[in-house]
């Protein structure tokens, strides 16, 4: 469906964006580009902003201040009728009087595409959300999935410049999610066009996006790819918000070691972490379950005092998760500590077993106050 | 018949006050003025007798000045129901659409304001307000705006203006709830798909609204026939309606046989404007969905292949 001669892809820019309502500051002083082809998820939780953002690129909310603009042209001020961008919105919002081929020709309707021309790329955008059997039906005898797709049909039959997502797969069961999941990617690199993809599902995110920008209290924390935001996160909200932490408050000692609040477990950053300016505030050290190893020991067989990056403890409950096996484990000072590994090449020890947990230094993440 | 006994006097029970009043106060009644109008006036002390039945006063009622004022009766409903739509629709759509949520509820108050006011001292009201001394015209002179006093109470003028008045509130009550339903995110996915406010309006609010519509029409139109009230305060001799020639008949002339017949004939005919209305609403939309449909059927699909335009 890409359509040469529809004008010059455009790059989404949105510069110095702030969104007021009432005394409720939604979005503040916010900057994000998005280049043309580019699937970006705007991931975060309730009330970041997310939705208040991706509803001002489609037009249905001003910003107070700030600037829009896609290719060449500013979007502020353009009625959401006008502008070169479609929505699948979370309630999916097909017109319940109109069957699917009218809901999808709708919009090209409204563009005066000749009626064999609607015709056609109605059967189109039909056939790639594979619902060609259902052209004739009424929304309220779809499922959810199937009026979901609808919904994507009837926004991609426009040819928009940037497709705009509002959590469309928030109402669907885990396993049509994951399917619609692969379908969504697979249509991004079908279509071509821009995704904007609003989602609190940090695993939709990791599945789907190109790049993430991760939000909270109206502003973006951190842009990159998923493996950045996971593996490299820029500070305390990120690292707790993506994936699993253990978070362990600490203090830095005079040779630069960390040390828990009462000195049960020592961490030594390694890598490219280490010797940054992060004296003097109040720290925390992050290190992922999965980076964790756990080793069965004897009871007494303590860690030396000197030693680092590992601490013993007693297995307080394990459990499946199927791929992963997931060990709680308290250590002496009562630090609780997740740790996970795979099902078929880690150790499980039972619950009340003792064992030794270790990390490699590369592991430690140190962040300071938000 | 067990089953039958055990429903009317298990649950169905609890639905004795709402069937007893249909039957008693609504089926009964309406049998007795059927029966009735078949009757005929012995003498002058009876008000109805029915041991000869026939057709006769239906016949009278025919031929007498009745028919011309059922026809302004009509008239009048039609144009009042009308005016009514006309007016609330956009204030309907203002306060489903505009209004923020918190100022809805003291507007939706103040648009039954004049409900709790007796309906016969808000037509008097109107009394004032339209007589060629009344202070609209006082006003309106004073202002330069008018030369004379404008006359029109004891008009028909005056009786299509204080229906609408009195039938408004039951126009736009239904109206908000189906524009209120028909919801927001409906609205915008139609601005998303490069509709303007209008086509919005007329293809998505309109059509989901038209239950409302329906509803508010009948609410307006079928009460509206029947009004005498409003006619007998603000019409005069010019102005009157249906209403009160039937009333006239059981009241002041006694003839509940001929009262009762024009009264199934009013009946009748406002049934029957409802369904050539209905009729035609029907016809218009299957017309409208037909006209605005995208035929994607298996034979065009053929055609298409075989027409080799692409």
């Amino acid at each position: 469906m890409r359509t040469p001669g529809n004008g010059t892809a455009g790059r989404l820019t949105i510069t110095g964006v702030q969104k007021v309502f009432g005394d409720q500051v939604a979005i503040d002083d916010l900057d994000l580009v998005v280049e043309p082809g580019e699937f970006v998820s705007l991931l975060g939780p309730s009330g970041c902003g997310k939705t208040t953002l991706l509803r001002m690129i489609a037009g249905f909310e001003e910003p107070t201040r700030g600037r829009i603009r896609l290719g060449g042209e500013d979007l502020v001020g353009t009625p959401p009728f006008r502008r070169p961008v479609n929505t699948v919105f979370q309630s999916y919002a097909l017109f319940p009087h109109m069957t699917v081929t009218d809901n999808i020709a709708y919009g090209p309707r409204q563009a005066k595409v000749p009626r064999r021309e609607i015709a056609d790329r109605v059967r189109e955008a039909l056939a790639l959300v594979r619902m060609e059997t259902f052209a004739d039906r009424r929304p309220e005898q779809l499922s959810g999935g199937q009026q979901q797709r609808i919904a994507l049909a009837r926004a991609v039959v426009n040819r928009p410049q940037v497709l705009l997502l509002d959590e469309p797969m928030s109402a669907l069961d885990r396993k049509l999610r994951e399917d619609m999941q692969l379908e969504l990617k697979r249509l991004h690199q079908d279509l071509g066009i821009t995704f904007v993809f609003v989602t609190h599902d940090q695993e939709e995110a990791l599945a789907m996006s190109d790049r993430i920008a991760v939000m909270e209290g109206g502003r973006i924390r951190q842009l990159g790819t998923a493996g950045e935001v996971y593996s490299s996160p820029s500070c305390r909200f990120v690292a707790g918000f993506i994936g699993r932490q253990n978070f362990v408050p600490v203090h830095e000692d005079d040779r630069g070691v960390l040390v828990s609040q009462e000195g049960e477990i020592r961490f030594l950053p390694g890598g490219a972490g280490t010797s940054q300016a992060w004296q003097g505030e109040e720290l925390v050290v992050a290190v992922r379950p999965e980076a964790v190893t756990l080793r069965r020991t004897e009871a007494g067989q303590e860690p030396q005092d000197a030693e680092v990056n590992t601490v013993a403890g007693r297995v307080q409950a394990v459990s499946f998760l199927g791929d992963v096996v997931q060990h709680l484990v308290r250590t002496v000072g009562g630090h609780e500590l997740l740790v996970r590994g795979s099902a078929y090449s880690s150790e499980t020890v039972p619950e009340g077993g003792t064992v030794l947990l270790s990390w490699r230094d590369d592991a430690v993440q140190v962040f300071g106050d938000d | 018949m067990r089953r039958l006994m055990s429903r009317v006097l298990g649950p169905g029970a609890l639905a004795f006050p709402t069937w007893a009043y249909v039957v008693f106060f609504f089926v009964i009644p309406v049998f007795l003025v059927l029966f009735y109008s078949f009757g005929h006036k012995p003498d002058e002390f009876t008000a109805v007798a029915t041991d000869q039945l026939s057709f006769d006063r239906y016949g009278e009622a025919l031929t007498g000045a009745f028919v011309t004022t059922l026809g302004a009766t009509l008239r009048i409903s039609i144009v009042g129901t009308l005016l009514c739509l006309l007016i609330s629709l956009p204030f309907a759509y203002w306060l489903a659409v505009k209004v923020p949520p918190k100022w809805r509820g003291l507007l939706i108050a103040l648009v039954l304001v004049p409900f709790w006011t007796n309906f016969l001292v808000r037509t008097l009201g109107w009394q004032i307000t339209l007589s060629p001394e009344g202070f609209l015209n006082q006003w309106l002179i004073g202002a330069g705006l008018l030369d004379s006093a404008f006359d029109i109470l004891y008009t028909r003028t005056a009786v299509q203006i204080g229906v609408v008045y009195n039938y408004l509130p039951l126009m736009i009550l239904p109206l908000f709830v189906a524009i209120d339903r028909a919801g927001r995110s409906l609205r915008e996915a139609s601005y998303d798909l490069g509709a303007p406010r209008w086509t919005t309006f007329m293809k998505v609010t309109l059509p989901l609204a038209m239950p409302g519509v329906v509803s508010g029409c009948l609410l307006v139109f079928i009460p509206l026939t029947g009004d005498y009230v409003t006619a007998t305060v603000l019409g005069g001799a010019s102005g009157s309606m249906v209403g009160q020639l039937i009333a006239a008949q059981f009241n002041t002339a006694q003839n509940w046989a001929l009262g009762a017949a024009m009264a199934v004939i009013l009946m009748v005919t406002t049934l029957l404007v409802v369904a050539v209305v209905g009729a035609l609403l029907w016809g218009g939309q299957r017309l409208a969905a037909w006209w605005n449909s995208t035929p994607v059927s298996v034979e065009e699909r053929a055609g298409d292949e075989g027409g080799g335009v692409r």
